[in-house]
């Protein structure tokens, strides 16, 4: 059962900002991570503010290549079905495709995926590639900060007391393929084992993965533009990145999966995706 | 600092008829619809938001109703299977299952009729791939699923 809380639906963004000020304030959009986890114990706060009424976190904006701007209350079947999205960056859609099932992906949000800050996070992966920033408010005003910055753990973030996530803003989306995969024990819902995203700019000759599950954080891959530039044979650049790969990660042994095998599949996830997105 | 209250008082409307209530903050929307309007129809199976056996229609999108506080839907249209059968007379997706027999001890029944109902309000003409994309979240222990799978396909076709 989950235990006695209060509960507040705040008017305004500064209302919100306020409530979490209290101890043990969380706050609520989706909740599939949060009641879950209140339901097993392992998470109970005393306050949960339900910011899924704030104008403010309810923004979606996809103009062309110029760049996304994802609210905190944008669920992930939206991102899904959304058709100019699923033409500009298809990556989203594909990363939360693979997230859960469709009912819980009516409530799950982009934002709540990255704030759970799972290493095996399936939106994490795209974020990183992208080179996403978080918007944060809080007691102290705004901040921005890249994806990277914000996740610094395993189920931890940058976002201090009383902070909330705004909204996500993509930058410029390069010219070329992108795509995600992930290596599951079972087609269906299960956790990502490994998770990969990748984008490969042929012009600019920029190539940005991005490996999930296999360190504390996601992975995103350094080197691998001049790798890009160094060759333009698509067997030998895969096999160069998925070195790259097994060196730049550091997996363990899990309910899902050993570190031997994580390292092997993040290196075979990294071919595939290589051939995907350069040929 | 302001005090926050541990009970919530929400208006919702449930398969067409008005509710005001209140309820503890950490009751779930599965918890409200079976034991508080007792429409037990609605089953809780895994109670974590794996099985989809506790799906109900929220404001024309099929959810979870155990990953969802009651406090949360103040305001909000719920759809439960009470709300399926009008006047005795079962829908075609109801009636599909039986021909196809699409359930055996029927505890995930009322799930899979919700999100296939959902599907077909959406999409009247879904492929194969849309069912088993649309159910996917919703376990059957008993049928294998290719009954339940042939129940939509075959309102769907007549449909169509």
């Amino acid at each position: 059962m989950i235990k006695p809380v209060a509960y507040f639906k705040p008017d305004s963004l500064a209302e919100a900002v306020e409530a979490l000020q209290n101890e043990n304030a969380r706050p609520i959009a989706g909740g599939t991570d949060l009641i879950i986890n209140m339901r097993n114990g392992t998470e109970n706060p005393g306050l949960l503010v339900d910011v899924k009424g704030l104008d403010e976190l309810d923004v979606f904006s996809a103009n062309g290549k110029s760049g996304i701007t994802i609210g905190a209350r944008v669920n992930l079947n939206f991102l899904i079905d959304d058709a100019k999205l699923r033409n500009i960056c298809p990556v989203l859609g594909e990363s939360a495709l693979s997230v859960a099932t469709y009912q819980l992906r009516n409530r799950a949000t982009l934002i709540g995926n990255l704030c759970n800050a799972s290493p095996a996070a399936d939106m994490a992966p795209a974020m990183y590639v992208l080179g996403a920033g978080v918007v944060i408010t809080g007691p102290h005003g705004e901040r921005k900060m890249l994806i990277s910055d914000f996740i610094t753990g395993v189920k931890r973030t940058a976002l201090g007391k009383g902070e909330l996530v705004v909204k996500v803003e993509i930058p410029e989306i390069p010219d070329g393929k992108m795509a995600f995969l992930k290596k599951q024990r079972c087609r269906g819902h299960d956790l990502a084992t490994v998770n990969v995203a990748g984008i490969a700019d042929p012009a600019a000759k920029t190539l940005k993965i991005c490996i999930g599950a296999c360190a504390v954080t996601p992975v995103l891959l350094k080197g691998t533009d001049e790798l890009y530039r160094e060759t333009d044979n698509v067997d030998e650049l895969a096999d160069r990145a998925a070195e790259l790969a097994r060196k730049s990660i550091a997996p363990i042994d899990d309910v899902r999966s050993s570190a031997e095998y994580r390292r092997d599949m993040a290196s075979v996830y990294v071919k595939r995706l290589i051939r995907k997105i350069c040929s | 600092m302001k005090e926050y209250s541990k009970i919530v008082d929400i208006r919702v409307k449930v398969n067409g008829a008005e509710y005001r209530e209140s309820v503890p903050a950490n009751m779930t929307l599965l918890h409200f619809l079976r034991e508080h309007l007792m429409l037990t129809g609605t089953k809780e199976g895994c109670g974590i938001g794996e099985c989809g056996a506790c799906t109900i229609v929220l404001n024309g999108k099929p959810v979870t109703s155990c990953t969802i506080l009651a406090a949360e839907v103040d305001g909000s249209e719920i759809h439960t299977i009470e709300g399926e059968a009008k006047n005795y007379q079962l829908t075609d997706l109801q009636q599909a299952f039986i021909e196809h027999h699409g359930e055996q001890c029927g505890f995930c029944t009322p799930g899979f009729i919700m999100s296939a109902q959902s599907l077909l309000d959406r999409n009247p003409n879904p492929s194969r791939e849309e069912i088993v994309e649309a159910v996917s979240g919703n376990l059957c222990r008993c049928t294998g699923y290719e009954p339940i799978i042939e129940a939509i396909e075959a309102v769907a076709r007549k449909k169509s």
